[in-house]
């Protein structure tokens, strides 16, 4: 599936028809994008997810220049990407999965100064926000430490600051949490939410812990072999999912209560929790009713909202039966 | 302008690196005046032989510099495609071969400085008698230019090869014995003297030696086309070795390899 691009107000990042086509020595193509097209709007988070293999880091590595697409344009922040590499460039920060991205060698300071020196940041200016990034995350103390004694966490976060320390305008992390302990893992996650509220940075996040996925991003992109399954609001995206789906508490043992088809009864505590799908209000009241009439007090009654990690699933497998069911198709043709 | 600043930005980076890595320098200062001394015996036939010193002694520097340039050029940059460095480097604006310009420079100046230490010692030790002239200057940056292009195509087979090191070693190797650096190009047979002068190195010795030695200018060095020969070698090195970095840079990045390793 691809998206069409329809408005012309000014995006962050722009793909139209990108492929990218790898061939390898046995002839093979691999066809690790294909067709893509997308726009990121500024000032967001936007998620960038799928399983591993799925596109997500070839695709980042098109956007940062690294990797050339075999068809297709990339504009980032207006600048083409192959005609205008060195202004785009200007206007990336980026912290790639799986690797060190900062000279383990040098302190964090020296880091922080030579990454701004790449991305023509010099001066006062860049010894300014330096200082400010460091301060930020902590690491103030520690400038003039190497970074290879630093912790896994600390690390990353150096790797970031060199990211956002010429101050571009789009920030593209990979991973960024990947190895990371909870603590470490919340820090870089308040601090992304942080970058687009107070300065308005575009982020594009790959992650595979949807969680964070979830309560960062703004706008999410779904891949799947290269070809995107679904690019909206999170919210929208959620909506698609969101069923009819109840949890009722009642206080005490509900003994051999009989339960609706689809629902299960579980014990918590001195909680009897009743769950599953109920697709009319009457039924609800219906359901309330029985338990009331059963001299059960009612605790609790909510909707369950799906979340990031049930709807990547579900468009995930649902893709894959859909090409099954193609691919019997196809044989039973044949 | 910026394009200074950010040769500045590399050369300090590289210094920091070096001077991070002290017992390493040490011990290159060390190697750098035992390969001196143990060439200058072997010369001498067992005796430090004064007279057969300064050829062999400038030859040997002119060398040293194409050793630290091209090996770890090409080292640095199979270290930084394992440690995700290099792709930082390609999303900076600058072009990538200005950058590679700015580190080889580092390296000429921390060659420089780790030729100068021991041989310094050693001259004075050994009193050995190097005649100076300002007219070296010229010869030895063009010499170095084409050491510069020769390096460029090295550091463009690590982006799409990753693992050249063997082969960057047997480069600097064949040109320690090919290029003259020991024994003067006058002293080979015909044939391999005429294959040696197309090697970078080779020709800005012979000059070198001619204005150092002989007591040439600069002008009789050029009527006699030894200048000449020098400077389209260094060019010719220089546009091949952009050149073909130019085109390793276009298939890494086909091919999805930068980062690599």
């Amino acid at each position: 599936m691809t998206n069409s691009i329809n408005h012309t107000a000014r995006l962050a990042i722009k793909l139209e028809a990108v492929s990218k086509i790898y061939r390898r020595q046995s002839k093979k193509e691999i066809r690790a994008v294909d067709h893509l097209s997308l726009a990121v709007e500024p000032g967001q988070v936007f998620g960038f997810l799928g399983a591993n293999g799925a596109g997500k880091t070839t695709t980042i590595k098109m956007i940062c220049g690294l990797i050339v697409p075999t068809t297709g344009t990339i504009t980032v922040e207006g600048y083409d990407i192959a005609r205008q590499r060195g202004a785009a460039m200007g206007q990336i920060g980026a912290v790639l999965e799986g690797t060190r991205n900062v000279h383990w060698r040098l302190s964090a300071w020296n880091n922080l100064m030579y990454a701004g020196g790449l991305k023509k940041c010099f001066g006062k200016p860049l010894r300014q926000r330096a200082e400010q990034l460091l301060r930020e995350l902590d690491l103030w103390d520690r400038r003039n430490d190497p970074i290879r004694l630093f912790s896994r966490g600390m690390q990353q976060k150096v790797a970031i600051a060199c990211a956002l320390v010429s101050d571009p305008a789009i920030v593209l992390l990979d991973e960024p949490t990947l190895g990371l302990d909870v603590q470490a893992a919340r820090t870089v996650k308040e601090w992304i939410a942080k970058l687009v509220k107070e300065q308005r940075k575009t982020v594009i996040l790959t992650t595979h812990q949807l969680d964070i996925a979830q309560d960062l991003c703004e706008h999410v992109a779904i891949m799947r072999r290269g070809s995107l399954l679904t690019n909206r609001p999170l919210n929208e995206l959620l909506q698609l999912f969101r069923q009819q789906y109840y949890q009722i508490r009642v206080r005490g043992e509900a003994g051999r209560l009989a339960v609706p088809d689809g629902f299960t009864m579980e014990l918590e505590g001195d909680e009897t929790v009743f769950s599953g799908p109920i697709e009319d209000q009457a039924l609800l009241n219906h359901i309330i009713n029985r338990l009331h009439a059963q001299g059960l007090h009612l605790n609790a009654v909510h909707r369950i909202e799906p979340n990031l990690e049930e709807v990547f699933m579900n468009m995930i497998e649902e893709k894959a039966q859909e090409q099954e069911v193609q691919y019997d198709h196809s044989i039973s043709f044949a | 302008m910026t394009t200074l600043l950010v040769l500045r930005n590399e050369i300090h980076r590289r210094f920091l690196i070096i001077w991070d890595y002290k017992f390493d320098l040490l011990m290159q200062l060390m190697t750098v005046a035992l390969i001196f001394i143990g060439a200058s015996f072997f010369l001498g036939h067992g005796q430090f032989d004064t007279r057969q010193v300064p050829t062999m002694l400038l030859g040997y520097s002119v060398w040293f510099y194409a050793r630290i340039v091209m090996l770890e050029s090409s080292y640095h940059l199979a270290v930084e495609a394992q440690a995700g460095t290099l792709e930082q480097m390609y999303m900076s604006p600058f072009h990538a071969s200005t950058l590679l310009v700015g580190r080889m420079l580092a390296m000429l100046i921390s060659a420089t400085v780790l030729l100068s230490i021991p041989v310094g010692v050693l001259i004075v030790l050994l009193h050995v008698n190097i005649p100076l002239h300002w007219e070296a200057v010229p010869v030895l940056l063009l010499t170095l230019v084409g050491l510069f292009g020769f390096t460029l195509i090295l550091c463009g087979a690590v982006l799409v090869f990753k693992q050249v090191q063997t082969f960057a070693d047997l480069l600097q190797n064949a040109l320690l014995f090919l290029a003259g650096t020991l024994v003067p190009l006058s002293s080979f047979p015909g044939w391999l003297a005429a294959i040696s002068r197309t090697f970078p190195l080779a020709q800005g010795i012979v000059v070198l030696r001619e204005i150092t030695f002989e007591n040439k200018s600069l002008f009789t060095t050029w009527a006699n086309g030894g200048i000449f020969w020098l400077a389209l070698n260094s060019l010719l090195y220089l546009c091949i070795g952009w050149l073909l970095f130019k085109v390793c840079e276009r298939v890494a990045m086909r091919q999805g390899s930068l980062g690599q390793y």
